[in-house]
């Protein structure tokens, strides 16, 4: 292996901070949902690094980061389900457009 | 063999195995009189400039959907040593890497930005849903009883008996999904005449050609790809390998075309209903049948 | 595949490029069509990353997941976006990043009209097209909005008057900026978190690793671990997987708050030429969602009368 781990953790330190931005800095729902995804892919990236380079015989990391994809298609599926539901009622998905929800 | 040797020998392979495709199907359109869909002419000569158009995924398009087909085409295995790279997971390999045909459709066609293009984006997406999930069931069962992900594998251990006769039912299934995945009537709903042929109508010069050989291509690997799967691949008696891998995907491929000139088009909708309802259930049920099989010593070597 | 060690650097740089691009022009590109687009990018360069990693079948389940999530996501954002195209923000002035990021959204107005006066032969149907379309996604996505907007204060008087006169408001200067108010903020936040984590990478260097490859047939270890010592864990997630789409399902379920009479409307519209004919095509209709099957109908009946056309002319 040429590449060492840490310019793998790297990359992932940097979608990390990328998707910390978008989560923090984007209005509409759905880019934020997309935010969280690109901080799920930063983790599993992560993970597998590690993986390779420091347990490469047991493949439980592998298993992990398939559930960290799984789940992350079902909070996708949820997540725009409710966002449909939010755009019948208020015809928009921008989220500071509600405001009642800080009480 | 070097990676820069593989390549242009697996280009020649696509670009033939479209051209020949092109033959084909245009053959068969003259004689049924059917909706040309993917296949309609495109104009080779004028680059067309959609005014409106996102200038980074238009060209895009036709570049990622080539690069599906070309990146498929590796997998496919002419003969035991005629393969471009026999990858450990090659069936689940080659159902990733055609879906880049679907993205390349969607980013071409919102990228052309007409209402007829970002129309056949839709309806390209909605197609893809419906027949991912039966897809992959009617590839289970053959990867189930070959035991391995592997083409090569895949083809040699249907040496003694085809799996179109164990999976009579698996065979069915890609034959529709198989249509479905290339686009081909009575699916051709992302190329309508009713929307001019969708992507098609919006592209000219050189993305034509490339929308040319990616739709003819994909019909081509998927075609050949049921022939690994369910026809034994390079094997038969007598001739070479490589000549009965042809006969088989072009057999199968006139078969394919032929039965779909035979029915009724297909609305996206009618297609989510028709996988859902029906096609899902159905490779399920062969799952559980190969399932049967396998445990009876049936198949197995 | 064994890579040399050229090869393995110019592939990790690659993907690595293409990982951190895509999500950077996520965050900062103004059209949200090309925003989903540049995560799949982005997901995908993580995915050559992994195979580089030799967990390739992960990195094919990752494109495959995300090709097809990713673009029913991209639809839907069209659906709930006023600007899903970019066309009118990428017009403005904007801080370097995003201009990039958001370089070819602009139509080409000026050009269009120049190619009119002296128009060749090959443009005449695509000239035609763009004057009817003009706008493309831009207006159209606007009008669809506004047009539900007023439909609903026609429709449901049940939100009351206050919120009747937000709504308004909210149409009257439509603020269409994609970013919160705190994105400076949040920009310098996440650049500090990104210093952060890579300093402390940087200075802590010295990881357990060993020199060890793992097996080259991950699928098979995959697969073994999956059906035995994680066996509850994959049946959770098939459990997850049901009562999400369960849950989807009953959220997005036609009925308590119906469509909105604006897209009806335009259907209905659409359908016009073909009005004698839909009478016998009802059943169809009747039998899926509303306007999905308008919409149905209507290609139908286009594409069969197109047929009838055909067959006519060849005999």
């Amino acid at each position: 292996m040429i590449i060492p781990l840490t310019a793998y953790l790297i990359v992932g330190a940097v979608l990390f901070a990328i998707g910390i931005y978008a989560v923090l800095a984007q209005r509409s729902a759905v880019m934020i949902l997309m935010g969280i995804e690109v901080l799920l892919n930063a983790i599993g990236l992560n993970l597998i690094a590690f993986w390779r380079f420091v347990r490469p015989d047991d493949y439980s990391a592998q298993i992990f980061t398939i559930l960290i994809v799984t789940i992350g298609a079902v909070e996708m599926a949820v997540g725009l389900a409710i966002m449909l539901l939010l755009y019948r009622n208020r015809q928009t998905v921008q989220v500071d457009a509600y405001e009642e929800l800080h009480g | 063999m070097g990676v820069v040797l593989q390549m242009p020998v697996v280009l020649a392979a696509l670009l033939g195995g479209a051209l020949l495709t092109l033959l084909l199907e245009r053959t068969l359109l003259q004689r049924t009189q059917t909706e040309p869909g993917p296949a309609a002419a495109v104009d080779y000569r004028h680059a067309v400039d959609p005014p409106n158009a996102d200038r980074w995924l238009y060209p895009a398009g036709p570049v990622l959907a080539l690069l599906g087909v070309a990146l498929a085409t590796v997998v496919i295995p002419f003969g035991p040593n005629l393969i471009g790279e026999d990858l450990g997971i090659g069936v689940f390999y080659f159902i990733v890497v055609v879906d880049f045909v679907v993205l390349g459709i969607a980013l071409g066609g919102w990228g052309a930005n007409t209402p007829d293009a970002v129309e056949a984006c839709y309806r390209i997406v909605a197609q893809l849903v419906a027949y991912v999930i039966p897809l992959g069931l009617a590839l289970v069962g053959a990867i189930m009883m070959a035991e391995s992900l592997s083409t090569v594998a895949i083809v040699e251990a249907q040496t003694g008996l085809w799996y179109i006769v164990l999976q009579p039912i698996g065979f069915v299934l890609y034959l529709i999904t198989g249509l479905m995945q290339a686009y081909r009537a009575p699916f051709l709903e992302p190329f309508a005449a009713s929307i001019q042929q969708g992507v098609l109508h919006t592209s000219g010069g050189w993305q034509a050609m490339a929308w040319r050989m990616a739709l003819s291509g994909v019909l081509f690997v998927v075609a050949a790809m049921g022939a690994v799967l369910f026809l034994g691949g390079w094997q038969g008696p007598l001739l070479p390998g490589p000549v009965w891998m042809l006969l088989k995907t072009y057999g199968l491929m006139a078969l394919m075309l032929w039965l779909g000139t035979r029915v009724r088009l297909r609305s996206t909708a009618q297609m989510l209903a028709l996988s859902w309802k029906v096609l899902i259930p159905v490779g399920l049920v062969n799952v559980l049948i190969v399932g049967m099989l396998i445990l009876l010593g049936v198949g197995t070597a | 595949m064994i890579l040399g060690p050229v090869a393995q650097i110019v592939a990790f740089s690659l993907c690595a490029l293409i990982a951190i691009a895509g999500a950077l022009g996520m965050a900062t590109t103004m059209s949200m069509f090309r925003s989903g687009i540049f995560l799949m990018a982005s997901f995908i360069g993580v995915a050559g990353l992994f195979i580089l990693l030799s967990a390739d079948l992960l990195g094919l389940l990752q494109v495959m997941m995300y090709i097809g999530g990713m673009l029913v996501m991209i639809l839907f954002m069209v659906l709930f976006s006023h600007d899903p195209g970019g066309a009118m923000m990428a017009g403005m002035q904007l801080p370097i990043i995003e201009k990039f990021f958001s370089l070819g959204l602009l139509p080409r107005e000026q050009k269009q009209e120049e190619q009119s006066q002296h128009a060749g032969n090959g443009h005449q149907p695509m000239e035609q097209n763009g004057q009817d379309d003009h706008a493309g996604h831009a207006d159209h996505g606007d009008q669809d909005a506004e047009q539900n907007g007023h439909d609903e204060h026609a429709g449901q008087n049940g939100h009351g008057g206050h919120e009747d006169h937000e709504d308004h408001e909210h149409h009257e200067h439509m603020d269409m900026s994609m970013t919160t108010p705190i994105k400076k903020p949040a920009a310098v936040l996440a650049v500090l978190v990104g210093v952060i984590l890579v300093g402390l990478l940087l200075l802590r260097p010295a990881w357990p690793i060993v020199a060890a490859t793992p097996n080259p047939n991950s699928a098979e270890m995959v697969g073994h671990l999956l059906m035995g010592k994680y066996m509850l864990a994959f049946e959770g997630a098939g459990l997850l997987i049901l009562i999400g789409i369960f849950g989807a399902v009953f959220l997005a379920r036609a009925g308590h708050f119906p469509d909105e009479r604006g897209r009806e409307a335009r259907v209905a519209v659409d359908a016009q030429p073909t009005a004698p004919e839909a009478p016998a095509l009802q059943p169809v209709a009747d039998a899926d969602p509303p306007d999905a099957a308008e919409l149905v109908g209507v290609t139908e009946i286009q594409t069969r009368r197109n047929l009838e056309k055909d067959g006519r002319g060849e005999q």
